[in-house]
């Protein structure tokens, strides 16, 4: 085992927060892969970023807005935006009860 | 009518002048697709039915179009089983823009699952056959674009490239990919990948093609914030004109490469030298450091873009991920949680300042950087698996350039020892691809690309 592997705790957090349900098996591969993609990512502590500012977005716009008044072209009908699930009922989505 | 090997502006002038039906053209890549697609899997989905209308600027040309556009009413997975019965109710603005000039979709291209990958076999449907070589995988992201028009199975075909997938599946599939500038084409109705890095762009069988494709595409979408206000130029008119330009070399672009591929770009080289262009040695950043930079961004963008898969509204739910989407989503949690924010996500964006700054600078100096968009030819099918990081490292003179944005294009320079394509790459300034253009169009003309597109097609014989 690779001393770079992440630990099954911190994988377990990751799936957590990205809704993934993993197998044993993954969890153990993913501890080894993710570990040696991270160590890899570390060279960039060879660089001064000291008094570098961050770049969010490679184009030089701000403030994108529509203009006042216009109306939107995209929206979809009740039909439309029902019509890739595969649970509704009375016109709506069915979803997970979240409160017991 | 011969039309075997014709390219998109051909088979539209063919049509214009009614020496030929938009639905024979549409009928004859229909049965090219019926007989070879089974062998490659270049096409997930393809259109028997639809209509193929003559005039307007594509006069009714088909085109392949990579499986991650939206396209209504026509199903739409990025190549991932989450999306497997996903039918869009609109239209990408690419597909939009495309069908309004009136082209037709000949169908839906396979590729990387989510576009994870550089093989197109992380692909739910299984991979795309290299067409030079169905052992070999035809590279990818857009490799189902690139092995259909490869081997004419289309025209022309539409790929996105979030760090590499167009150029280096032109390069391993012997045709020409160009990669706009971040922003010159909207993404709007693109299943996104890393939203400040995917680039949709043209893969064809010459540059005038590529032009004409992008002049239908490129221009601001106001359904794309992120989509540029600044005017696209008449690509087919600046193409044409004959200009001379200086090309950088920097030597961390030739590091690594197969010889076969190294003395195809000094060759290469000494036609821009013959065709009057000046050359000149620069120093850029190491892409050792972009591919740290794209790989802690893109996986931050991944896990925050695949975040909306819940299988509520369309699709299937999570459990339906691949292995490499599960991969991607997990470090990009990584990198953007709590802790580690500033070492990871921080950290590259501001390398990122760096590597844009390093390119403006090289730009006062060069009209291009030259190199090639993979250091060797076109692996077996299999061989990515062993590596689950080699991907990124086998896009690294994709990557500097993808995370500053700038345009790039890809063309054919010759076959190695294998009788494989090899690529090379020319990188622009920001919206400069007019100019990339218009050196590709010199080097075609004065090359014919060593005939290497022509020896694609004929790998494909003609049924008419």
């Amino acid at each position: 085992m690779s001393k770079k592997a992440l630990s099954k705790e911190e994988i377990l957090h990751l799936s957590h927060l990205a809704k993934l349900h993993l197998t044993d098996e993954e969890i153990e591969k993913y501890r080894v892969q993710l570990g040696e993609t991270i160590e890899y990512v570390k060279n960039l502590d060879e660089l001064d970023t000291k008094d570098v500012a961050p770049t969010n977005s490679v184009v030089d716009l701000k403030n994108v807005t529509y203009e006042d008044g216009k109306e939107s072209t995209q929206s979809l009908t009740r039909e439309e935006a029902l019509s890739n699930t595969k649970k509704s009922k009375d016109g709506e989505f069915v979803v997970e009860r979240i409160m017991q | 009518m011969e039309l075997y090997g014709k390219t998109l502006t051909q088979l539209k002038k063919l049509i214009d002048a009614k020496d030929v039906k938009a639905e024979e053209v549409r009928d004859y890549f229909l049965k090219r697709i019926g007989a070879y697609n089974g062998k490659i899997n270049a096409y997930l989905t393809v259109n028997k039915e639809g209509e193929a209308r003559a005039g307007g600027i594509l006069g009714g040309v088909p085109l392949a179009v990579k499986d991650n556009f939206c396209t209504k009413g026509m199903r739409t997975t990025a190549s991932s089983k989450v999306l497997d019965s996903f039918i869009p109710p609109y239209e990408s603005t690419v597909t939009k823009r495309l069908k309004k000039a009136n082209a037709f979709i000949l169908g839906k291209t396979n590729m990387d699952a989510w576009a994870h990958g550089s093989s197109t076999e992380t692909s739910d449907y299984g991979p795309t056959h290299n067409p030079w070589d169905l052992s070999r995988s035809p590279g990818g992201s857009s490799g189902g674009s690139s092995a259909a028009v490869s081997a004419y199975l289309a025209p022309a075909g539409i790929g996105s490239e979030t760090a590499g997938s167009i150029r280096q599946p032109a390069s391993w599939s012997g045709v020409v990919g160009l990669k706009p500038t971040y922003g010159r084409v909207p993404r709007y109705g693109v299943i996104a990948m890393g939203s400040s890095l995917d680039c949709p762009g043209p893969l064809t069988l010459d540059v005038e093609d590529a032009a004409l494709l992008l002049s239908v595409i490129a221009g601001k979408d106001e359904l794309d914030a992120t989509s540029s206000p600044v005017a696209p130029v008449p690509y087919l008119e600046e193409m044409k004109k004959k200009k001379a330009y200086t090309i950088g070399i920097s030597e961390d672009y030739f590091e690594g490469l197969d010889p076969d591929v190294a003395s195809a770009l000094e060759k290469s080289i000494e036609v821009f030298k013959k065709l009057g262009f000046k050359t000149k040695k620069i120093k850029l950043l190491s892409p050792q450091y972009a591919i740290s930079v794209y790989t802690i961004i893109q996986r931050a963008e991944v896990s925050s873009n695949l975040a909306r898969y819940d299988g509520i509204r369309y699709g299937a739910g999570r459990q339906a991920f691949g292995q490499e989407a599960k991969r991607r989503i997990m470090l990009g949690a990584y990198t953007l949680s709590y802790g580690y924010y500033d070492a990871f996500y921080k950290k590259a964006q501001k390398v990122r300042t760096l590597i844009i700054n390093d390119f403006k600078r090289a730009f006062e100096e060069v009209d291009f950087i030259i190199g090639t968009p993979t250091p060797i030819t076109a692996l077996k099918l299999g061989e990515f698996e062993k590596y689950p990081f080699f991907g990124e490292l086998m896009d690294k003179f994709n990557e500097p350039g993808a995370m500053a944005g700038i345009p790039a294009i890809s063309l054919p320079v010759g076959l190695d020892r294998n009788g494989l394509p090899i690529g090379m790459q020319l990188m622009g300034n920001y919206f400069r691809e007019a100019d990339i253009l218009n050196a590709s169009y010199q080097f075609e003309k004065e090359t014919d690309y060593f005939g290497v597109i022509k020896k694609g097609i004929a790998n494909y014989k003609d049924l008419s």
